[in-house]
């Protein structure tokens, strides 16, 4: 009885781990829309990246350097080592989501069927060794499973936009109603809540919108409705991290111990493992699978299994061997390997031109191979971008750019005095800049379409470009022309051209044109900085 | 009993008249016609540089008591929104926003004068998380107890103005529901308009406003015909000479220390042109609004104006 009392302890202490590790890691992306270019210790909102030995292992092996990555995952390391991977099972916050979502698809589900292992488990070995297997060979792919960089990304590109459209469309809808009952109206409750939602959980004075939106809030959905298959079914079947973890805990101090002459063979430990672990069978627990969770403990009756630490010299308990044989690994790399070069097949594998000319990367961002190299498509960058200009790639970067932050204007500019993507990006694909570096960085370059402007095209007055250029001295500037009009008239008129030397593409015009089909001065990526190839304009001060 | 010559009677009785009438027209002067508007200026010998909290805080109380005080604009209880140009990610000293330190005395004065609540806002272009901050009036909104507003993109309401050019616009409806509200920009040149004074500012209550630059002296005279201002104040503390209405560069910006209000919004902006280096008649806001006649352009002669060296 009294060992029964301390393992439902356990079990409570590790519920409030995931919840506390589960809300720290929502606070931090709900926080970063809000830090502010002085803000220091910013390096804290990476920290689940950095305690994230998978980013730590892949992006060393496909940039072949160390440079600015952080050793925090350490830490994970000697855990999983020591403890097998409770990182999952107590840490992890996409775990604790899946713990949840499995939580309630077992109280749905009728019948429970016996959660043993499968051949399924190899599935994440595989997916970790396809990406070592590109990562070895230069490219890297992992972001768009590993743990933290999909569960960041969905949070910034669908659930907050989606949380902000309900908040505000169901306000909206109740102010223009406005229903009451014997004069109570339903707005006095709304449209505190709203101002409450607006003015300290958004703080936006405009919606979010994401390109990619809907296609990864489909992503989550479908993670989340596989825990109706089988309870964590990402954590088991397809985490990359998971699997690296798994591999690093064959041999774990803290090992199940199952007591042979009090079990009675009821099974019940089995059926409450979200693992799929096999806790009952003696002497064949498989610490690679096993969360540490204590689910197995507690289910019980008996009282004859428990979490026991395997002292070395001592009587050593059994356990499984890892499931996964060697020559799979073999195969995975390959795969992986043969996998990249269907990559690189693409004209945009090139590294520089030619890929499409509104690919835009934000200011600091390293030359493109060295820059899909290092993003793991977390969409950090996209969350801290103040305009919301920041949106994710479709397969304009190719498939290996899947993902990747670019710049659209005409959703959010460049915002001249911000500089947040660099500071807060966690493997520093986008490097940081000093702001004042920040503003000579050009991204891109802006085009007047002639055919469209309106002072050009339509003889009327406008240089509202003119007016949002942040630079000073102004990259637009104005030249009176005269201009005869459809009677006959000769009128003057301002017409706007751009600096190729003082423009930095931050495309604040483009954002502001009064078109908003198409906008008649455009920002391509001509003249980036950050690649030679795609520079046409010679750098001179007195050349025009 | 003195004798009372024909003489001495016409004497006495045209001096008695003459005194009466006089004291008269002093008295009403005092009482019944107030000035329209106020300059003033900072005899400040030096000028100080830095910091502005005190400039701006005399030169505002002094112009507004000189106006009749802002009891006269505001009523007990009254909700008044105050409108400055904060529409850039700048800082106060880059000349693009208007000086917190004017809204400070201005917040305080509407308080002082019975306000209910005083609400801050602007339509910005920059997105109001960065600019209000950056601005320095947020602080001190906070600071004083008003309320600071972040102009909700959803809530603007189409509304009829019926103007020349401008027939329906969405505009914030909070600020129009205010019972007063005070136009306070940043005197600033402009590549369109040449200057961005207290009629253009109005472009911060609108939506939709960027096919505007296509005839701007129409459309804003339209909108200020539809706002009624009532009371209008110019921040001329720093202006922004040349590269507006952003700026950025501070060798553009020129320290003034010039606050001036008045009740005539086109007046006011005929002197705020004429203290950026322009002839007020050649701006072409301040032209249309005259031949509209939503006020003077010779607020010298045409109105009651005093020039106060503070």
């Amino acid at each position: 009885m009294k060992k029964k009392k301390n393992s439902s302890a356990t079990q409570w202490i590790r519920r409030v781990s995931q919840l506390l590790f589960f809300f720290i890691f929502i606070y931090f992306v709900w926080k970063l829309h809000f830090i502010k270019e002085e803000d220091e210790y910013l390096k804290i909102y990476n920290i689940f990246f950095d305690l994230d030995p998978l980013i730590f292992l892949l992006t060393s092996l496909s940039t072949w350097s160390l440079e600015s990555l952080s050793y925090w995952w350490i830490i994970t390391l000697i855990i999983t080592i020591l403890l097998g991977r409770v990182f999952c099972g107590w840490f992890c916050p996409f775990g604790a989501y899946h713990t949840f979502f499995s939580w309630i698809a077992n109280s749905v589900k009728k019948k429970k069927d016996y959660q043993s292992r499968s051949i399924a488990h190899r599935t994440k070995y595989f997916i970790f060794f396809l990406f070592l297997g590109m990562s070895i060979f230069g490219t890297q792919w992992f972001g768009i499973l590993d743990p933290f960089s999909f569960f960041y990304r969905t949070l910034t590109t669908s659930v907050f936009p989606a949380f902000q459209v309900a908040s505000e469309d169901i306000s909206n809808l109740i102010y223009q109603k406005d229903p009451n009952i014997l004069g109570f109206h339903l707005t006095y409750i709304s449209e505190p809540v709203r101002n409450f939602l607006r003015n300290y959980v958004f703080k936006m004075t405009q919606r979010p919108y994401y390109t990619e939106g809907t296609l990864l809030f489909i992503t989550l959905l479908l993670v989340t409705g596989l825990n109706f298959i089988r309870p964590r079914f990402w954590c088991r079947y397809i985490c990359p991290l998971g699997g690296l973890l798994g591999l690093i805990s064959l041999k774990p101090i803290l090992r199940l111990f199952n007591d042979e002459s009090t079990c009675t063979n009821c099974r019940l430990c089995s059926k409450a493992c979200p693992a799929g672990a096999q806790p009952d069978q003696r002497g064949n627990w498989l610490p690679t699978e096993c969360f540490v969770c204590w689910n197995c403990v507690e289910s019980c009756k008996s009282g004859s299994i428990n979490f026991k630490f395997n002292i070395p010299g001592l009587k050593t308990i059994p356990t499984g061997k890892i499931d996964y044989p060697r020559r799979m690994v073999v195969t995975a790399m390959a795969t992986g390997a043969v996998g990249m070069l269907g990559f690189k097949v693409q004209p945009q594998a090139k590294g520089g031109q030619p890929f499409p000319e509104f690919l835009i990367r934000p200011p600091g961002a390293r030359s493109e191979k060295e820059f899909l190299q290092r993003c793991i498509q977390c969409g950090a960058c996209m969350r801290a971008c103040p305009t919301n200009g920041l949106q994710p790639t479709g397969l304009e970067a190719g498939w290996e750019g899947l993902w990747t932050p670019k710049l659209v204007p005409k959703i959010g500019y460049c915002l001249y005095n911000c500089n947040l993507c660099g500071k807060i990006c966690p493997t520093k694909a986008i490097q940081h800049l000093p702001l004042q570096e920040k503003q000579k960085t050009k991204i891109g370059l802006a085009t007047f379409d002639k055919g469209r402007c309106i002072p050009y095209s339509y003889g009327r007055e406008c240089i509202v470009c003119e007016e949002h250029c942040p630079l000073s001295p102004k990259a637009i500037y104005l030249v009176e022309r005269e201009i005869t009009l459809r009677n006959g008239e000769v009128v003057k008129i301002k017409q706007p051209e751009v600096d190729a030397n003082l423009c930095i593409g931050c495309g604040m015009c483009e954002w502001s044109c009064v078109f908003q089909d198409k906008a008649a001065i455009r920002v391509t990526c001509a003249n980036e900085s950050r690649n030679s190839n795609n520079q046409p304009i010679l750098p001179s001060d007195n050349l025009y | 009993m003195r004798k009372l010559t024909r003489r001495k009677f016409l004497l006495e009785s045209t001096t008695i008249a003459g005194a009466i009438a006089l004291s008269k027209t002093e008295a009403s002067a005092q009482q019944n016609t107030p000035l329209d508007m106020v300059v003033c200026k900072w005899k400040g010998d030096p000028i100080p540089e830095e910091p502005t909290k005190e400039i701006a805080d005399k030169l505002t109380k002094k112009a507004i008591e000189a106006l009749g005080g802002m009891e006269r604009f505001v009523k007990r209880g009254d909700i008044v929104w105050i409108k400055p140009n904060i529409a850039w990610d700048r800082t106060p000293e880059q000349a693009a926003n208007t000086n917190p330190d004017v809204i400070r005395a201005l917040i305080e004065l509407c308080l002082n004068a019975g306000a209910k609540k005083v609400k801050i806002g602007d339509n910005t272009v920059n997105d109001a998380t960065k600019s209000y901050p950056r601005s320095g009036i947020e602080e001190v909104a906070k600071e004083l107890g008003a309320e600071i507003v972040y102009l909700d993109r959803s809530r603007f309401r189409e509304i009829d103005i019926n103007g020349e050019r401008v027939k329906k616009i969405p505009i914030y409806p909070e600020i129009i529901e205010c019972d007063l509200v005070i136009s306070v920009p940043v005197a600033k040149h402009h590549a369109a308009t040449t200057v961005t004074l207290a009629m253009k500012n109005y472009m911060g209550v609108i939506e939709n406003r960027r096919m505007f630059h296509q005839d701007l002296p129409t459309c804003i005279k339209d909108i200020t015909a539809y706002m009624k201002p009532k009371i209008s104040i110019l921040d001329a503390i720093r202006v922004l000479t040349a590269n507006g209405p952003q700026g950025g560069d501070l060798k553009d910006v020129k320290r003034m220390n010039i606050v001036s209000a008045s009740v005539d919004i086109v007046a006011l902006d005929a002197f705020g042109a004429e203290i950026l280096g322009y002839n007020p008649n050649q701006i072409g806001t301040v032209k249309k609004a005259y031949d509209s006649g939503l006020g003077q352009i010779d607020y010298k002669n045409k109105l009651k104006f005093q020039e106060i060296i503070v």
